[in-house]
């Protein structure tokens, strides 16, 4: 959790503190090493100072993340939710129709999207969001079918409450922790796909960044310059390593 | 169980036919075309383009046609790789994909399992502490690193295998691509039998095992795994739409000549007929794979029977 | 030849001593019960000797001479699987879902190295704890059976291998009280048959003081009185199995005092409710087919039968809670409106109370407002001043000290909680309270105090009271007229009294016959 919130602090106000813009190429240090005068963490194969580069990659990669988990959980929750409200017939059709969502290969709709609407950060995050929200109404709507059951539930209808005073007083709230511990695993997920698009070189675009790119780059010559693969590479498994465990420990605390 | 099939595949048709006509609206649509190369086309040798592949008929007509032409198995003309057709390209290119699929799923089930039984044997050790972070950590690193990293260390630095080209089949050069393809897989399994294994171990009728004094590997072997596998079967559909995605990546770090990367080429120069083709056939794939965890569902549980 | 000898035996669970050096022993081929409300460390005295829980143990624990207590896991592990035979609380999980009832009890009966038995030997085994259709079940699942049907197919296998010791930790809690008498007589026929011990652990004394040879009562840990349960059932000494005893409700108690019965509050119709099956199956199974069912101004009417038959169901359709098929049913001559229907003023008349207390209230509002929800639904127009009044003024009316009212559900003791879903449901002044077997999730003696309360509360409001129960014994507590159900129909109704002494059909008398 603490590493969590200081890798955002950082990537927030991190820049700020920077002598070094992220495209700005230094024409002296091309290929500089790690600690050269300047470059603490050296720079990449055109100049541009690898620290900047690193803190602006990850506000970008986790902004896309968070949107697009923001997106995914609102779906989600509405969709599971109404499912798991009305059950039946209702319920049955909006399940399948999330099933065959499921059986869509999607990774390459998305990919087909970029490709024809060309690419843009709004674009990538809304893409990813539609395809993230599946898991996330199949998770509500299992609650919420089990909260459903629940005799408190009974016992607010008895009480008089009409279905949306319930759904909003009773059952929503019951179901944030799930529904958080679900957004906070599915910010690895999405922070994977930017990457994977990244590496197709679908995701930002140049010269803007993301860990992705980044990843990628250093990938690309990581036998001539490794610790241009190591930052960015530590700071996302750091990264995905916390929100996962964060994530599960959340979900097996609330799950129903 | 014949039901299930029929049920499945009632729900699968529709959901085939709905991916073929999205994309195939989406690429329609889209701005710029096949022919919309570095020198623009005089306009009387595009239009004989179009009509020479049907791209002048109505949309509706359009997708009539193409699915007419897929139940004959034909996925027609590649626009980009003039010479041959796209069922040309995926019968090259299949065989490729799915021998490294496949063996990556296998490999993935036996290390993942693997590792999930012995976590959950020993829970609470150091092994299980240090085994679920490394699991962790695979599912959280990229293919893409994965993948160089290991051409790296055992291809470019000691030389022990090769980490480039297909040596049409020769075993040595699948090693590392099937290893790198199937760690971030091994990895989410072993997490997910890890996690179901220590649920189902917690229940009434593992103490009831227990109280009949039976030996602990037998408990876990007998009475424990085959529920603990049920949300590993339910994984089954994502990991292998997991393989497909993973399997660009692999097969462009290693130069392997399977799908991923005429789909990713396809994508790059706007070759409908390919794209639509790898689509398609990707759908049918996961589509099947739900198929085969429904079925295994079935066996892990007979409440799930019919 | 004394079997099995417990000396100053401490057990640790947590941190927390929760068994402070009992004594007891068991004479081969003779039955101890430990009785003991939750909490009395009765589960753990039998389990954790045998390795069966985290819990540490200390003292002496010889089972026919060999020390268990400090054995490692692999010497207690042979003990369990030669000697001993386990029957745990909840049938319903006990049993391992992807194996056939066959391959289990194969499994159980070759645990102490015996030959494999045959078909017709494991069939006999199971016709013998009176399973039916014998050799069918071999074949079958675990759920396909009901709850009564697994739990004797786990008491099969629990003697399958012929162990001198039979532990049987709560075997009846989870059943209905027919199958409780069942269950416990054939327990007790089976060690008499094999010239098994038996360790039974129960929470009700006067059930199991019918099975046992010798009782010991458990409070806190400790053995407060021990004996013959002869002697225990008649003549206690202790002032807490004294308390055990009056708290049980029994057929031949003093008859209770209830209020006058009015005019005519409920009148249901041919009352029909269906479910579709379960899984893909096509068809409808019929829960409740065609009951009329009466209740006056004041009167207390019990629904009792089986799980099953239907009674829940069927008042969960009267109170407009649950799905219905046909049916009307009037209050005060008006017929009441369809569940989506109904307004406040139709609800407030009516308010229910369920099983599982802490279940029926949201855990993460305060009692408080949990009590105050039916207020502030049902009865607009009361402001926020004289609202929290009024909760005040439930609480203290269910015997709550007003300080909970700031408290969480999680923070409530069972007791506890159902007093606060009684306060729930008392607060908008219903004439008629619907209790769906609101005693039976409860200890005895706290069940005991709420049936006191809820008699008082009958008396003082004149209130009605519609009552779900599998037991007799608690209705005849509290209610005027008896409504037994089976198979989703009445198959009798009468004043309490006159269906205890004199029932008439074979359902009633099996279950007067549980409750004595």
């Amino acid at each position: 959790m603490l590493v969590l919130a200081a890798i955002a602090f950082t990537a927030l106000l991190g820049p700020l503190a920077i002598d070094w813009r992220y495209d700005a190429i230094d024409w002296n240090a091309v290929h500089a090493a790690p600690f050269s005068p300047g470059h603490l963490l050296g720079t990449d194969s055109v100049g541009r100072d690898l620290l900047a580069r690193t803190l602006v990659g990850t506000r970008v990669t986790l902004g896309v993340a968070a949107a697009a988990a923001l997106v995914a959980l609102v779906v989600g929750v509405a969709w599971g939710a109404v499912a798991g409200w009305c059950g039946g017939r209702i319920d049955e059709a909006m399940m399948r129709i999330v099933d065959a969502l499921y059986a869509l290969p999607f990774m390459f709709v998305v990919i087909l999207l970029m490709v024809v609407f060309g690419r843009s950060i709004l674009l990538v995050f809304i893409g990813i969001g539609l395809v993230e929200w599946l898991t996330m109404a199949r998770v509500v709507r299992g609650q919420m079918l089990a909260l459903r059951e629940r005799p408190f539930v009974t016992a607010a209808e008895a009480a008089g409450a009409p279905p949306v005073t319930i759904i909003l007083r009773h059952m929503l709230p019951n179901l944030a922790g799930v529904a958080i511990a679900y957004l906070l695993l599915t910010i690895p997920q999405v922070v994977m796909i930017e990457s994977f698009l990244s590496f197709l070189g679908l995701g930002v675009q140049e010269p803007m960044t993301s860990l992705g790119i980044l990843i990628k780059d250093g990938a690309d010559d990581m036998d001539m310059a490794p610790h241009a693969l190591l930052l960015p590479g530590v700071v996302m498994v750091t990264l995905l390593l916390c929100l996962t465990r964060l994530g599960e420990k959340l979900r097996d605390r609330f799950t129903l | 169980m014949f039901d299930l099939i029929r049920r499945r595949l009632l729900t699968a048709l529709p959901t085939l036919a709905a991916v073929i006509i999205l994309s195939f609206i989406l690429m329609r649509v889209a701005p710029g075309g096949p022919f919309d190369g570095e020198r623009p086309l005089d306009p009387q040798t595009r239009e004989a383009l179009m009509s020479a592949y049907g791209l002048d008929k109505p949309l509706h007509e359009q997708i009539t046609l193409y699915i007419t032409n897929l139940l004959r198995g034909d996925f027609g003309p590649s626009l980009v790789y003039r010479d041959f057709t796209v069922t040309d390209l995926i019968a090259r290119g299949l065989p490729v994909s799915l021998t490294l699929g496949g063996l990556a799923l296998l490999l993935a089930l036996i290390l993942g399992l693997g590792a999930g039984l012995t976590t959950a044997a020993r829970a609470g050790s150091r092994i299980d502490h240090g085994i679920m972070l490394g699991a962790t950590l695979l599912t959280a690193l990229p293919s893409f690193v994965v993948g160089p990293l290991l051409a790296l260390l055992f291809g470019l630095w000691t030389g022990w295998l090769p980490v480039s080209g297909w040596g049409d089949g020769d075993a040595r050069h699948m090693i590392l691509p099937v290893i790198a393809l199937a760690l971030p897989a091994a990895g989410a399994i072993a997490k997910l039998a890890r996690a179901g294994l220590a649920e189902v171990l917690g229940q009434d009728h593992i103490r009831m095992a227990r109280a009949r004094g039976m030996r602990w590997s037998r408990i876990l072997i007998v009475h424990a795994l085959r529920p603990a596998l049920i949300p590993v079967a339910s994984y089954l559909g994502p990991a292998a739409a997991g393989m497909l995605t993973g399997a660009v990546v692999i097969e462009t770090v290693f130069a392997l000549p399977g799908l991923g990367r005429y789909f990713v080429q396809g994508a790059l120069n706007r070759d409908y007929p390919l794209v639509l083709g790898v689509v398609t056939l990707y759908a049918g794939l996961i589509i099947l794979f739900n198929l085969l965890a429904d079925l295994a569902y079935g066996w892990l549980d007979p409440r799930a029977r019919l | 030849m004394t079997l099995l000898v417990a000396e100053g035996l401490t057990i640790v669970i947590g941190g927390r001593q929760i068994v402070h050096g009992i004594d007891f022993f068991i004479e081969a081929g003779r039955s101890l019960a430990l009785v003991g409300a939750s909490g009395s460390g009765k589960s753990q005295t039998c389990l954790a000797p045998f390795g069966l829980s985290a819990a540490t143990v200390t003292g002496s624990f010889l089972f026919d001479d060999v020390e268990l207590v400090g054995a490692g896991e692999e010497k207690l592990r042979h003990i369990r699987g030669r000697d001993i035979g386990f029957v745990f609380q909840q049938p319903l999980t006990a049993l391992t879902p992807h194996l056939t009832i066959g391959a289990q009890l194969r499994e159980a009966w070759t645990q102490a190295g015996a030959q494999r038995p045959s078909r017709a030997e494991m069939a006999a085994a199971l016709d013998r704890v009176g399973l039916d259709r014998p050799g069918e079940r071999l074949d079958q699942y675990p759920h396909r059976l009901s709850g009564g049907q697994r739990q004797r197919a786990l008491i099969a296998m629990a003697i399958a291998h012929k162990p001198r010791l039979l532990v049987a930790d709560e075997p009846t809690t989870a059943l209905d009280a027919v199958l409780r008498t069942e269950i416990m007589a054939l327990l007790r026929r089976l060690t008499v048959e094999q010239g098994m011990a038996m360790l039974l652990v129960s929470h009700e004394l006067a059930t199991v003081a019918h099975h046992a040879d010798d009782v010991a009562v458990l409070h806190d840990g400790r053995i407060v009185e021990s004996g013959p349960a002869r002697q225990i059932l008649g003549a206690p000494k202790s002032d807490y199995a004294r308390a055990l005893i009056a708290a049980s409700p029994r057929l031949d108690g003093p008859a209770p005092i209830l209020g006058p019965a009015g005019a005519p509050l409920i009148e249901a119709r041919d009352v029909a409710v269906s479910f579709a099956r379960p899984g893909w199956r096509s068809g409808r199974l019929e829960a409740v087919a065609g009951v009329d069912l009466d209740i006056a101004e004041g009167e207390a009417v019990a629904i009792v039968g089986g799980s099953g038959s239907g009674k829940s169901t069927l008042a969960r359709a009267i109170a407009r809670l649950g799905p219905i098929d046909s049916g009307e049913v009037r209050w005060r001559g008006a017929p009441l409106p369809s569940r989506k229907s109904m307004r406040p003023h139709n609800r407030a008349g009516l308010q229910p109370v369920f099983q599982d207390p802490v279940a029926s209230l949201d855990p993460l509002w305060r009692v408080r407002d949990i009590v105050a929800e039916p207020l502030r639904q049902l009865r607009p127009d009361l402001v926020d001043a004289a609202v929290a009044a009024r909760v005040e003024k439930m609480l203290a009316e269910v015997g709550l000290d007003p300080a909970l009212a700031n408290r969480r559900p999680s923070g409530l003791s069972g007791g506890q909680a159902q007093r606060v879903a009684i306060a729930r449901a008392l607060s908008p002044d219903p004439a008629l309270l619907l209790l769906d077997e609101a005693t039976s999730a409860l200890d005895v003696l706290v069940a005991g105090t709420i049936l006191d309360l809820l008699g008082e509360l009958q008396r003082r409001r004149g209130l009605s009271i519609l009552m779900i129960t599998h037991d007799l014994a608690v209705a005849r507590r509290l209610c005027h007229r008896i409504v037994v159900m089976d198979a989703g129909m009445i198959v009798e109704e009468g004043p309490t009294e006159r269906l205890i002494e004199t029932p008439r059909h074979e359902v009633t008398r099996r279950l007067v016959e549980a409750s004595r």
